[in-house]
């Protein structure tokens, strides 16, 4: 090439530069835009109910399923027509599979907000965030009521809310509210190619007595818990052995190690005072003034870092506040209430134990008030799961846990610092029930840790059930992906607060550096092996969902 | 308790909707636009219209085009997300070059071109004009395809070239060649609305072609919809008979179908003596094809296919429609053919909702058909004719001499060459063979065994551009204006709505950078901008088939709202749009062979038959199983390159490669639902997940197009006279994957 062809060249590629970034559309086309309203209208009337709803009647999403092809265009019609992040969607499509007759049987399912007659969102939110219209019966969420606690994801039984970590709040789908008003379908319903998708108006009884019938779609959760308002329709009728593509993917659910974290010490910090409770009916009240101010102490402390760490979890914590409104019906107001007068009340008892030690002792109404108000907290935190209506999450199974571990972390943090004090203090150490209250403790600790590691391990029956249960996919978890945890967490159980307490035992050891550090061994297992615990409990929880899709 | 809720804010406000005017409904606040623009989607052959969302001249958002003909205010997931990729953080923003270490540096344009003439150049004149070949597209524009094949044969003295369109419609264009006469799919997208026997063959339309299944249920005419699949696809649920043959039995099918139908005298004498030819031989041919025969090599009970054989029959407009089950066949094109030859005998052609109809794959499959000077000289015309190449270089204002007088290789011969050492120099441009060719692995060492390979593609991070010597990066659809032409022969423009990232450039504009770079910029003085191409490609097409020189210039195919071949200049010039009033959406004026008259000579149509060929890798003891392709959802385009740039396209698909396998045979082999297997051919072996299903039947496994693991399984077999790959069906086995 000659120099002159290269710098003809290289003007060219400054022009075709500059070319590239010109955008000509605009001037060039824009002139036929309008749309005859006709057009549009033609389109909307079938997906439109011909009235408003009346009384007791709402909207509800109506598909037809034997036109939803599975395309999934109702799904980025919603992101895209909603102005929805990158990732976020209100609707979804999935799939279930089976066999009808002798053939093959696919059926795809579109699935949105369900728009529920008695919406478990709306019960569990403590800051009163959801809204069921009374006219329309749509649900919505208010986005700038939402303190991020995302107790309604785990509430929906359909997984419909979703949390969006950049703003630190919940965003669900509103059925395209703004739209309904001005008569203009919904995105998804206005996206069908196959028009598979309606709004209409059910009557409210109508939907209770159906779901109650059980009647919804195969493959989804007890309707009778929500009476979700989505009216799916067949003619060629499904066969109720069908299965959702994704039935046999096992994931494990999200974390939440703010709300691990929190349960673990809130627990051991109601433990503590708990016990602290019962010793003093038990041993000399000598010994217990001696060593009250401490345990109080230590418990109020790890009480106050477990609260402290709740707020964590919360995508906007300065509205944790807001959750007194909630108490009517949400069992995370009541949690939070009942945690706050237990803080209060211990707080008020501490102070009084440090400045007038005799007349704490003595009032034995406060330190049962501060047991009441932390059992009470612990009973909450056992109801908001319970509440979700997840099998693993059952108020027995949960019950057995929460209140195990209060007393187990209870009994070994008060283990470990009644161990400390008889170091730090002859007047403890050579207290002649000293012996007896230590080994009361070791005892009651490796008891209870075997039986509550015991009926924990009662998971693992499921193993052996032949249809794939919310529990037997549990207990897969936990012996496929998460075998590491849950082998850490019954080792850590063994040894921390079996064994060890066991070994502490036999030797019934004066207090000294050597009796601390196993004490302190004690506490640091058995606190992780609870920790683990807990974060099992988060993760090997199988939610209930709508159908999927396979691998997405 | 309300005066403690917050029911308006900041993050309320994020989701308010307000009337977006220019004809759409409520729209977000935020993204509310001050103009719009209508536009073509850049994905599949459907040819959806989409409406662009303008600020400043520049696209944030889109919805379907309410009023365009095609689609009719719908669009497929991909045409939704259209716009996403266009902002993928891994475009190419930079030429770049890999430097004597291997690794891909950054160069400037003036760098780029230079060292793309002289590599070449050299090769050439090292080993000769064959040395040097490329591989093109069916997802540029029609002006891009056309200047890249004018710029590579007639002004770089490349001989071998050839698209990705050899991997999905090579087979359709052979046989419509060979039966009509020239390369003409004679359907209008109103037929889906007017036959009352729709028989769909190898075709999952509710997936792979959402928008057109949208057109069948516009049909009023309470249709059959026949499907032949070996899988219950969701189209075959979606019908009202699905006939699950044993897969590539379909020629047999037919052939024993159309025995049925001759021999119940089923068939419209008075038709095919008129217009055709050869029946005399076919019915001959046929009378082997017994109902007892096909029942064997199908698995269809004799009762079915007596019902299929009376279903056609009775149907007053059955229409045929053909996808890549047919195409993508060891011996697609008798397949496409023995389609044909029903259609022809029962006199369904050339009438509203009939025709034997192939269904396009990319977006630009039939401008590449026609315009990318690969299989065809530009038009349609045949680079073997003398009159031809006098008649474009005419019009090109070139020397005759230019034009080659031979037909390029066939993609595999490529492929082939490349192995021997006859090629050394390859250049690809918009396609992602590294991922898509049959039997991949093979052709990735061939890749790393070029001197010099050329990628241009908007993305470096392509399986293919990860080989390359030199990525040439080019602005995408959206970025660029031009034309593109539909499975209905509907031309329609792509419109400018977005910068290209960096200094990426239109393919058109590379190709211009390129001319001058090898210096052959007097041959295309005309080729100044895609209008003015478009100019040319007119005149190009007068008198032919595809003629469409009555199209005055892009404004009248707006006006219209696309336009379809053959739309050639009348008398009176200027009487385009009262022409255009006939030729809108819904008119029967628009398919082809109405008045009985084929392109061959005679004014006749072809029976083209051959005998059946059994699987070149049938299934046997130590590979029991048959592997099928396809396509794996709405969400996902081929290879994924701009696809998997949408989040909210992720989300529709799996993530990892799967592969549907049958109750009974997961059940015999040990493999639990979910868990990793490993499937194996005598090519390669892959992991992936089971997906255990009904929707597939028993000896048969179904793994997705979109997923790289899938070509390395792949058989390299071609149908002979397309040369399109065999993609669906290689015996392969499967085993629990090791833990």
């Amino acid at each position: 090439m000659t120099a002159s062809a290269l710098n003809d060249t290289r003007t060219l590629i400054d022009e075709l530069l500059a070319e590239q970034q010109r955008l000509t559309a605009v001037e060039r086309f824009t002139a036929r835009h309008e749309v005859s309203p006709l057009t549009r209208q033609r389109v909307y009337r079938d997906l439109l109910p011909a009235g408003g709803p009346r009384e007791g009647e709402q909207y509800a999403f109506s598909v037809e399923l034997d036109a939803c092809s599975g395309c999934k265009a109702c799904v980025t019609a919603c992101h895209s027509l909603n102005g929805l992040d990158e990732e976020e969607a209100w609707r979804s499509v999935g799939l279930l599979h089976g066999i009808a007759g002798e053939h093959g049987f696919q059926q795809t399912v579109t699935t949105a907000c369900h728009h529920c007659v008695d919406p478990a969102c709306m019960n569990g939110c403590p800051v009163l965030a959801y809204e069921k219209d009374p006219r329309t019966g749509i649900v919505h969420h208010l986005d700038d009521q939402c303190i991020g606690c995302q107790y309604c994801i785990l509430k929906c039984p359909y997984d419909v809310p979703k949390y969006s970590h950049k703003r630190g709040i919940v965003r669900k789908c509103d059925m395209c509210a703004t739209r309904l008003a001005v008569d203009e379908p919904p995105a998804c319903a206005q996206a069908c190619p196959n028009g598979a998708i309606a709004i209409t108006v059910v009557k409210q009884a109508a939907v209770i007595a159906a779901t109650r019938e059980g009647v919804f779609l195969p493959g989804t959760p007890d309707p009778a818990y929500t009476q979700p308002t989505t009216q799916y329709h067949s003619r060629r009728g499904l066969p109720h052995s069908l299965l959702s593509a994704d039935a046999h993917v096992l994931r494990p659910s999200q974390a939440h190690p703010a709300l691990v974290v929190m349960l673990g010490l809130t627990q051991l910090s109601v433990g503590a005072f708990c016990l602290e409770r019962l010793l003093g009916l038990i041993f000399s009240t000598n010994l217990m003034m001696e060593l009250s101010a401490f345990h109080s102490l230590v418990a109020l402390v790890i009480g106050m870092l477990a609260l402290g760490t709740s707020t964590l979890h919360l995508g906007r914590p300065l509205g944790a506040w807001r959750a007194i409104v909630g108490l009517r019906t949400s069992w995370l107001s009541r949690e939070i209430m009942a945690f706050a007068l237990f803080a209060g009340l211990a707080t008020f008892q501490a102070a009084l134990i440090w400045f007038s030690p005799q007349h704490a002792v003595e009032s034995n109404w406060l330190g049962t008030a501060v047991a009441v108000s932390g059992l009470l907290g612990v009973f909450c935190s056992l109801m908001i799961y319970q509440d979700t209506r997840r099998p693993f999450w059952s108020g027995r199974r949960v019950g057995l846990k929460f209140f195990g571990t209060t007393f187990v972390l209870g009994a070994a943090t008060v283990l470990f610092v009644t161990t400390l004090q008889g170091l730090l203090s002859p007047a403890v150490a050579n207290h002649g029930a000293y012996e007896q209250l230590t080994s009361f403790l070791t005892l009651s600790l490796a008891g209870s840790s075997l039986v509550k590691l015991g009926m924990e391990a009662l998971i693992f029956r499921h193993l052996r059930e032949h249809d794939l249960s919310s529990l037997k996919q549990t207990a897969l978890l936990m012996s496929g992906e998460l075998v590491e945890i849950t082998t850490a967490r019954f080792l850590f159980g063994l040894v921390g607060s079996v064994l060890l307490p066991l070994a502490f035992l036999a030797q019934r050891p004066a207090p000294g550096p050597a009796t601390l550090g196993v004490t302190a061994g004690i506490m640091l297992f058995t606190g992780l092996g609870e920790l683990l615990e807990r974060y099992l409990f988060f993760v090997a929880v199988v939610p209930t969902r709508m159908p999927g899709g396979f691998g997405s | 308790m309300s005066a403690f809720r917050q029911w308006k804010g900041p993050l309320t406000e994020e989701l308010v909707l307000r009337p977006g005017e220019f004809g759409l409904g409520q729209v977000p606040a935020r993204l509310k636009p001050d103009a719009t623009v209508n536009t073509i989607c850049g994905f599949c052959s459907t040819g959806c219209g989409l409406k662009v969302h303008l600020r400043n001249g520049e696209a944030i958002n889109l919805s379907p085009s309410v009023e365009y003909p095609v689609n009719l205010g719908m669009a497929c997931p991909k045409g939704w997300e259209a716009l996403a990729p266009l902002r993928a953080p891994d475009r190419a923003k930079t030429p770049l070059l890999r430097n004597p270490s291997g690794e891909l540096k950054p160069v400037t344009w003036e760098a780029a071109v230079r060292v793309f003439a002289e590599r070449f150049k050299g090769l050439q004149e090292q080993h000769g004009p064959d040395s040097v070949a490329w591989l093109g597209t069916g997802q540029i524009t029609t002006e891009e395809l056309a200047f890249l094949g004018a710029l590579a044969k007639f002004g770089m003295g490349i001989r071998h070239g050839d698209g990705n369109t050899r991997q999905c419609m090579a087979t359709a264009v052979t046989a419509y060649k060979e039966s009509f006469g020239f390369d003409a799919p004679p359907y209008a997208y109103s037929d889906f609305e007017e036959s009352d026997v729709l028989v769909l063959i190898g075709s999952n339309l509710c997936v792979a072609h959402p928008i057109l299944w949208q057109r069948v249920l516009r049909n009023r005419h309470r249709p059959e919809i026949v499907v032949i699949d070996p899988r219950k696809t969701e189209t075959a649920m979606a019908a009202t008979r699905h006939y699950a043959i044993q897969p590539k039995s379909d020629l047999i099918l037919l052939y024993g179908l159309a025995n049925m139908l001759a021999a119940s005298g089923w068939i419209e004498r008075d038709y095919i003596a008129r217009h055709t030819a050869g029946f005399e031989v076919f019915e001959e041919f046929i009378t082997r094809f017994t109902p007892e025969e096909v029942s064997r090599a199908t698995g269809l009970k004799i009762e079915q296919l007596w019902q299929l054989a009376n279903l056609i029959h009775r149907g007053q407009r059955v229409s045929f429609w053909w996808t890549m089950g047919v195409n993508q066949g060891h011996e697609a094109t008798r397949t496409a053919q023995a389609i044909i030859n029903l259609a022809l005998m029962t006199g369904n052609i050339g009438r509203p909702g009939t025709g034997a109809n192939s269904i396009t794959g990319q977006c630009n499959a039939m401008g590449s058909r026609l315009f990318s000077n690969t299989t065809n000289l530009l038009g349609g015309h045949d680079f073997e004719n003398a009159a031809h190449r006098e008649k474009v270089a005419g019009v090109l204002k070139i020397d005759p001499g230019k034009i080659p007088g031979q037909n390029s290789w066939p993609y595999d011969r490529i492929v082939q060459e490349i192995e021997s050492g006859r090629i050394r120099g390859l250049w690809i441009v918009g396609t992602n063979p590294s991922h898509s060719w049959i039997d991949q692995s093979h052709f990735n060492r061939l890749m790393d065994k070029l001197d010099f390979l050329v990628v241009q593609d908007m993305f470096a991070s392509s399986e293919t551009a990860r080989h390359a010597s030199l990525v040439l990066p080019a602005a995408g659809w959206g970025e660029k204006e031009g034309t593109f032409i539909n499975s209905e022969r509907r031309l329609g423009e792509v419109k400018k709505v977005a910068r290209a990232p960096g200094q990426a450039l239109a393919d058109f504009h590379i190709f211009q950078l390129l001319t001058r770079a090898w210096g052959c910029e007097e041959l295309f003085s005309g080729w100044s901008s895609p209008e003015a191409v478009f100019q040319i490609l007119k005149e190009v097409s007068r008198g032919q088939p595809c003629d469409f020189t009555g199209i005055p210039d892009y404004a009248s195919l707006e006006a219209a709202g696309g336009i379809q071949w053959p739309f050639p200049e009348r008398d009176r010039p200027g009487e385009w749009a009262a022409d255009l009033a006939a030729s809108s959406f819904g008119s029967p004026e628009r398919r082809l062979f109405a008045d009985g008259r084929f392109f061959h000579a005679d004014g006749k149509a072809r029976f083209v038959f051959e005998a059946p060929r059994s699987l070149p890798e049938a299934p046997d003891a130590e590979f029991p199983l048959l592997l099928l392709t396809g396509r794996g959802s709405a969400a996902q385009w081929h290879t994924g390159t701009r696809t998997e740039k949408s989040a909210v396209l992720r989300k529709l698909r799996s993530g990892a490669v799967y592969v549907e396998i049958n109750p009974f045979d997961a059940k015999g082999l040990g493999i639990q639902p979910g868990s990793s297997v490993c499937v194996s051919s005598r090519r390669d072996s892959i992991q992936a997940t089971a997906f255990v299903t009904s929707t597939v039947q028993r000896g048969q496994i179904f793994i997705p197009m979109h997923y790289a693991e899938v070509n390395r399984l792949t058989f390299p077999a071609f149908d002979p006279y397309s040369r399109q790959p065999a993609y669906k069906a290689c015996a392969v086995s499967l085993k629990p994957a090791e833990a």
